[in-house]
């Protein structure tokens, strides 16, 4: 039977290998191609690798400053995200603290009622959500990134899942040792929901750099939208005729979520069996 | 309510009482401003639209059920032709992502959960390409399958695969499928781990084949996961956008091969030229109700089941 169970983990590691590879091309592909002399790329007969490596296609899309600032559009991409990322763990720490560990009357029916209105498809929201942001004010500026994401439940729905597992001996010790609701969020509850509260900073940055429908709307403005939006400009701008550049482009804005990947991969992958796990 | 208090210590109980009440408030309170002004209002907000004749700039004059008889039924109106159009490309985007997006994630997590080596640097480049934006990927995609410069040209395809149908389909759901399995992948993967290894060997026992042990055991035990991600990709499919504008959208200001709703939705709404804000919203009415019923006819079969 042993030798059985080994034979399939061959089998399994083969094919997988076989898969991983095709999976990763793409993305090789892009980059390679990226450091190629655009001669090279047109050239019939090519070889994957670049037979000279240049860095030309980087040095033209980031001098751009004219039609496609792409500079810019990363600057202001990381200003969302990062902001982003930063307010949405105050607004879910504080409001799944609420949630779980206060008490007051009518507070799981009033997360549930929130919890199914918030369930409606999305598509509904666009069109009324624009006059909105522009009765503030806020058509081409960052604060139609930031804002009205914020107002979302489903991390607020998996910290607060996360904090009702906290047994509540943690609050009772130190309200008897005379601390205030804010010091118990604070130094005792708050600690604890760290693990959880990464996974949230890292899939609000990780959405908000990657989002592109309401970007496209919200912005007209070159100069202000982020790099999701920029990027489909520049198909239009390079796209058919330039092939270098617009790679350059698409593996620069890669490289955030990638880093962000590299260095906390095991933050993305639970938290995606958190958010599936609830019920299960 | 004007009721006249008993002297000081009365009413200082009654203060700390009134405090210990607006506590939670200051918890729960900003986010609920915030999804009243973002979430609750708009959802309200766009169904009220729907049932008028707006521009976004002058006040909206109300229609009645005009916008919805337009697109529903009104074979001339260019609106119908519109949503007739984006609907059935939307409805073959379901129809044939959902299947793959489900079953090519299921298939790698159950190779995965044999645990071969190097499992984990597998895990990792299956699930990398879900990290990436769709422009980004849009465009890595476009100039893969440029007949002329691109990958595909090294395999010798002459065809214009972004402009032909039915390859542009093809080109379309392996794009997506690469794009998003990863979610799927991680969480069948983290659901099957939790399977019990005895469950596996008495099975193997009872002389049940590997097959056997995925049908009887590993997918009944994932079941819950196996509805989350079916109602989860079912209503992503439905709100398809980014992929068939960046793939199938032709150089500089080229109209997109496939014209899935939400881009007819957009161009209504936003588009160059007067907004026709409220037919907009009347569209996307109906592609939200669209999706409300079909979560909900999959969560009733699932749940008859147990």
């Amino acid at each position: 039977m042993k030798k059985k169970t080994r034979a399939s983990r061959w089998a399994s590691c083969t094919i997988l290998t076989l898969v991983a590879a095709v999976w990763v091309l793409p993305i090789v592909w892009a980059v390679f191609t990226s450091f190629k002399t655009e001669t090279e790329i047109k050239t019939k007969g090519f070889g994957f690798l670049p037979k000279v490596w240049t860095t030309e296609n980087y040095i033209n899309i980031l001098q751009n400053t004219d039609n496609a600032p792409i500079v810019r559009w990363f600057l202001n991409s990381m200003f969302m995200a990062v902001t982003v990322a930063v307010l949405s763990i105050i607004i879910v720490s504080l409001t799944a603290y609420g949630y779980s560990r206060l008490k007051f009357k009518y507070r799981d029916q009033l997360f549930y009622t929130i919890m199914a209105i918030s369930l409606f498809p999305s598509v509904i929201n666009i069109i009324p959500l624009y006059k909105i942001i522009s009765v503030f004010d806020w058509v081409n500026n960052a604060m139609a990134m930031i804002i009205p994401g914020l107002g979302a439940v489903t991390n607020i729905f998996l910290v607060r899942q996360f904090s009702l597992g906290i047994p509540k001996e943690f609050d009772e010790a130190a309200r008897i040792d005379g601390a205030g609701e804010w010091r118990i969020f604070t130094m005792v509850i708050l600690p604890m929901l760290k693990p959880v509260l990464t996974v949230v900073a890292l899939f609000s940055f990780t959405s908000v750099w990657n989002d592109f429908l309401w970007p496209t709307i919200v912005f007209n403005d070159v100069e202000k939208m982020p790099l999701t939006a920029g990027l489909q400009l520049l198909q239009g701008a390079y796209g058919g005729f330039q092939l270098g550049p617009i790679l350059a482009a698409a593996c620069i804005a890669m490289i955030p979520t990638f880093l962000l990947y590299l260095f906390a991969q095991k933050y993305f992958l639970q938290s995606m069996s958190l958010s599936a796990g609830v019920k299960g | 309510m004007k009721k006249t208090g008993t002297g000081n210590t009365d009413k200082n109980k009654r203060s700390r009482k009134a405090k210990g009440r607006l506590l939670p408030f200051a918890f729960i309170g900003p986010h609920l401003i915030l999804f009243t002004i973002f979430v609750l209002i708009p959802i309200i907000y766009g169904l009220v639209i729907s049932f008028t004749r707006w521009d976004f700039i002058n006040s909206p004059v109300w229609a009645g059920l005009e916008n919805y008889r337009e697109i529903l039924f009104n074979r001339e109106s260019t609106y119908h032709i519109q949503f007739m159009d984006g609907l059935k490309n939307t409805l073959l985007f379901v129809v044939l992502n959902v299947p793959v997006s489900i079953l090519v994630p299921l298939l790698f997590a159950l190779l995965l959960n044999m645990k071969p080596r190097g499992s984990k640097i597998f895990q990792s480049i299956l699930y990398l390409p879900t990290l990436f934006s769709i422009s980004a990927v849009g465009i890595i995609w476009m100039q893969m399958l440029n007949k002329r410069f691109g990958l595909i040209s090294m395999f010798g395809v002459k065809h214009s695969v972004t402009t032909t149908y039915p390859y542009v389909w093809i080109a379309l759901i392996i794009m997506s499928v690469w794009w998003t399995m990863g979610t799927n992948m991680v969480i069948y993967q983290a659901a099957l781990s939790g399977v019990s290894k005895d469950l596996y060997e008495s099975a193997e026992l009872d002389g049940a084949g590997a097959l056997k042990r995925i049908w009887y055991i590993a997918l009944p035990s994932i079941r819950f996961q196996l509805l989350y991600t079916l109602v989860i990709t079912v209503a992503g499919s439905f709100n398809v956008y980014g992929q068939p504008l960046m793939l199938t959208q032709q150089g500089v200001g080229g109209a997109p091969k496939v014209n899935v709703l939400i881009m007819y939705i957009k161009n209504l709404a936003f588009g160059s030229g007067q907004s026709i804000a409220g037919m907009a919203s009347a569209m996307a009415i109906i592609l939200g109700a669209f999706i409300l019923v079909v979560s909900f006819i999959q969560f009733r079969l699932v749940s008859k089941d147990e």
